[in-house]
């Protein structure tokens, strides 16, 4: 970063040695080189929820060097961590609360996208993706969830298995699928492991990338004016004023990720991951809840028919992948589409009942 | 937020630019330092809490070893050879001090052998006999309780 004596003003001594042997400046010129829409609100969301996988991804290497995925070990090594090892504690508080963050700060991201309609023309497949990344992240959830094996974690798993295995049709085959075998045991932490750390993260990395190139090819959207359709012009149009990406709008996403750092950091120390009595197949405990993100499903699950219940997850999800698809017409101002906004601030109040209901139930 | 573009003329021994640049760097450096030692700490693992702290652990009866004939035993996480030999019951580390493979008792040619590089050691003291081996093989204390061969950590 330093430019090193007797460099030119503008160009590092390391910017020079890598253009000299791999013609990086023009690769991080169409990299970084772009402009976004001064009107452009992300509220950086989507690249906190970027941020936080990256935190995820460190930790959860570092909480991998001492774990050991089989019944007997799992509860003592999560045990080993949080009071043997230094900083073990924080470094498993803060990938437990990262996850938390990780899905709300999706959530959000969703939100905004929608409310601004970003999903519209011509950036349906950043959506598609997008969902697929919700996806993931959820299963990262629910797999990371067991892993602890403490009395929550493997109750809230069979709860949660037993759920995905009420499916009409494929219940059986997906209930075999997800444990290894008839009960949540020795087979089901292997599989949740595997997944959680292999299987997963390399799905998400390249979701990722897709998802980020789109972003880079369609650029950032407009929420006061829709894209022009016919014919596609080439130039930004004029009266759209922009801003460099790099360094402007990067500074303030860095901003934001250190604020965040500094947030996580302190929920991790006043409220550090808990860890419950070990795991016991014969001793079903009371109040068994699943995390907050599933709670709301958990709650609907005794209010209404089971079949309307389970579908629900797998159902939303079509609903939300295929939206854009559906939803053409070229408005993008939220008061003038107050029609789609109702429908999902209504969903999204079910939701947060539902969820506050599971809370307090 | 960032330097500012101007080129503003020196008025002190510390212009504006130099000093945020400082200040951006100075950041850079603790946010690092302030990741990387929570990082470190982690890696390094705590004190081992394979071998028992100290004390007596029972690992056989003068039985289990019959006269000139020697035993790898566990004494917690370290394995430890015992033997019984003319001059009563020994015991050595049964870590080979060449490159940490371990020794065997060899009863055709009554030394103590280690497999990997064929280094030999004396029964009665440890002492290289001949190989590689750098150093002899510590001895681990043995104390005899009737027939019960305790050997002495810590």
């Amino acid at each position: 970063m330093t430019p090193g004596a007797g460099a030119t003003p503008d160009r590092g001594f390391l910017d020079d040695w890598l253009e000299q042997r791999l013609h990086t400046r023009p690769l991080l010129a169409a990299l970084l080189h772009v402009r976004v829409p001064r009107t452009a609100k992300t509220f950086y969301l989507g690249g906190i929820t970027l941020f936080l996988f990256g935190v995820q991804v460190v930790t959860g290497t570092l909480l991998a060097l001492y774990y050991k995925a089989t019944p007997d070990g799992a509860y003592e090594s999560v045990r080993f961590i949080t009071s043997d090892v230094s900083f073990g504690w924080l470094i498993r508080s803060i990938h437990h609360w990262a996850a938390n963050l990780m899905i709300l700060f999706l959530v959000l991201h969703l939100l905004r996208v929608f409310v601004q309609a970003a999903y519209k023309f011509p950036r349906e497949l950043t959506w598609l993706v997008g969902v697929g990344l919700l996806g993931v992240t959820m299963v990262f959830g629910f797999t990371g969830y067991l892993l602890p094996w403490d009395q929550k974690a493997f109750w809230a798993t069979t709860v949660g298995t037993e759920i995905a295995g009420s499916m009409p049709i494929i219940g059986d085959q997906i209930l075999l699928l997800l444990r290894g075998g008839a009960d949540v045991g020795e087979a089901t932490l292997t599989r949740f492991y595997g997944i959680h750390v292999l299987v997963l993260p390399i799905f998400l990395a390249l979701l990722t990338v897709l998802h980020l190139t789109f972003v880079h090819q369609t650029g950032l959207a407009d929420p006061t004016r829709p894209e022009p359709r016919h014919p596609r012009p080439d130039a930004t149009p004029n009266e759209t004023p922009t801003l460099p990406f790099f360094p402007n709008y990067i500074l303030d996403e860095i901003i934001a990720w250190y604020a965040l750092l500094a947030v996580l950091v302190v929920i991790a120390t006043l409220f550090p991951a808990g860890l419950e009595a070990q795991a016991d197949p014969l001793l079903t405990p009371e109040h068994i809840k699943p995390e907050w993100y599933f709670l709301g499903l958990y709650e609907a699950l005794k209010h209404v028919p089971r079949i309307v219940g389970i579908l629900a997850l797998p159902v939303g999800v079509l609903v939300l992948a295929v939206w854009p698809f559906f939803d053409r017409g070229p408005e993008v101002r939220p008061r003038k589409r107050l029609l789609p906004l109702l429908a999902a601030a209504l969903v999204l109040l079910v939701m947060v009942g539902l969820t506050i209901w599971g809370l307090v139930s | 937020m960032e330097p500012s573009e101007e080129t503003e003329p020196i008025t002190g021994p510390l212009h504006r630019r130099r000093f945020l640049k400082f200040l951006l760097n100075f950041s850079i450096v603790s946010t690092l330092a302030m990741v990387v030692t929570p990082i470190l700490g982690f890696l390094v693992p705590p004190k081992s809490t394979g071998t028992a702290a100290g004390g007596k652990i029972l690992v056989g009866t003068t039985a289990d070893i019959p006269i000139g004939q020697g035993k790898v035993v566990a004494m917690g996480s370290k394995p430890v050879i015992v033997l019984d030999t003319a001059a009563g019951i020994k015991a050595y580390s049964a870590i080979c001090t060449h490159l940490g493979c371990i020794v065997a008792w060899d009863p055709t040619a009554n030394v103590i052998h280690c497999p990997c590089h064929d280094g030999r050691f004396s029964p009665a003291s440890g002492a290289v006999l001949a190989g590689p081996p750098p150093a002899p093989l510590p001895p681990v204390k043995v104390e005899l309780d009737g027939d019960k061969i305790y050997l002495v950590s810590g």
